[in-house]
């Protein structure tokens, strides 16, 4: 299973992605919606795990943009903001909507979740 | 029974609630980046343990983020503390550059967030008024945030204290996009006030792209 993960964080994304390599993930990462944009012309994912506030382009909007270069791409978001209203809308965007800071077994239950029977680990 | 809202009570409590709502937003990012890193520690602790091989120089960077981290959570709390105590005093010593610095700050993620770069020029040496420190705050972060509508292209917007013979004046430029209409229409009734009770004045120059925030030298002086 190959998963993108986009965060301007950078020692935050890097050091998840490559925790979830060493749990059996294909993880790449992104600071940018433009980087981010690079990889996903440039390989196939299954997955995409995005940070809702991002500076430029945010999570949901960078979601709408990979979603038409990758129609039915699951989505998680990512996110250390927490107003009843983005919850609720992102929790309507995307498959499950976490908040920071996470627990990489719960983020792994709900990745496989929403990847079905495919996610290995 | 209703009671009336007090509107410069009003746009100071919303004021303090999107500073408090970002901050807690940059704590969290502090504290995932913290988690993370030491997550990563005991993941390869456990592989050291069956034996694998450790790359010291990473674990070295990850202890220098989270001590990092650790700082830039504390700088943020400061900040917020500073916000918090401005409210101690309606006449205080004010260093401009001080003030502006801590609003650069806390207005980070918000500009940031939307693209654009907020910075300032400093005064040397430093602009000193008496004023009330938490009303000024507030003009500012509301003037950037109408700001923010007014730029250019260069998304680019810069603070400068400068003094003057009756105090001080905070410009703000680079609103290349600035129209009278835009900025009548920014003037509702909590920036008037808050205008008001600063004894200041609010001007904007069309040509210049730029807002004016005129400052008395002593806010516990008559107004002159």
């Amino acid at each position: 299973m190959r998963l993108l993960l986009v965060d301007d964080e950078k020692e935050f994304v890097e050091t998840l992605a490559e925790r979830l390599s060493l749990r059996g993930f294909e993880a790449d990462w992104a600071t940018s919606a433009k980087s981010a944009e690079k990889f996903i012309d440039s390989r196939h994912y299954d997955l995409v795990l995005l940070d809702v506030k991002m500076p430029k382009v945010g999570g949901r909007e960078l979601k709408k943009i990979i979603e038409k270069k990758l129609p039915g791409i699951k989505t998680i978001y990512l996110t250390g903001h927490g107003s009843e209203e983005d919850y609720h809308a992102g929790s309507a965007e995307a498959e499950y909507y976490l908040m920071k800071p996470i627990n990489i077994n719960e983020l792994i239950a709900k990745i496989k979740d929403a990847l079905g029977k495919e996610a290995q680990s | 029974m209703t009671h009336p809202i007090d509107p410069i009570g009003e746009a100071g409590l919303r004021f303090y609630s999107k500073v408090s709502a970002s901050i807690s937003h940059e704590i969290k990012n502090s504290l995932a980046v913290i988690n993370e890193s030491a997550g990563y520690l005991e993941d390869v602790t456990r592989m050291a343990k069956k034996g694998m091989t450790v790359d010291m120089n990473r674990l070295e960077t990850l202890a220098g983020s989270m001590l990092k981290q650790v700082q830039r959570a504390n700088t943020i709390v400061k900040n917020m503390n500073r916000l918090a105590h401005s409210l101690d005093d309606p006449a205080v010593r004010t260093d401009l550059n001080t003030l502006i610095e801590l609003m650069l700050h806390l207005s980070q993620r918000t500009t940031v967030t939307r693209g654009f770069k907020v910075s300032a020029a400093f005064s040397e040496p430093p602009v000193i008024i008496v004023t009330h420190p938490f009303f000024v705050e507030n003009l500012i972060w509301l003037i950037l945030n109408f700001a923010m509508d007014a730029t250019g292209d260069a998304q680019s917007i810069e603070l400068q204290p400068v003094k003057t013979t009756s105090g001080a004046k905070i410009n703000f430029t680079g609103l290349d996009q600035l129209t009278q209409n835009a900025f009548e229409n920014f003037q509702t009734e909590p920036v008037t006030l808050m205008v008001s009770a600063l004894k200041s004045r609010l001007q904007a120059d069309e040509n210049k792209g730029m807002i004016i925030l005129n400052l008395p030298d002593d806010i516990s002086q008559p107004a002159q």
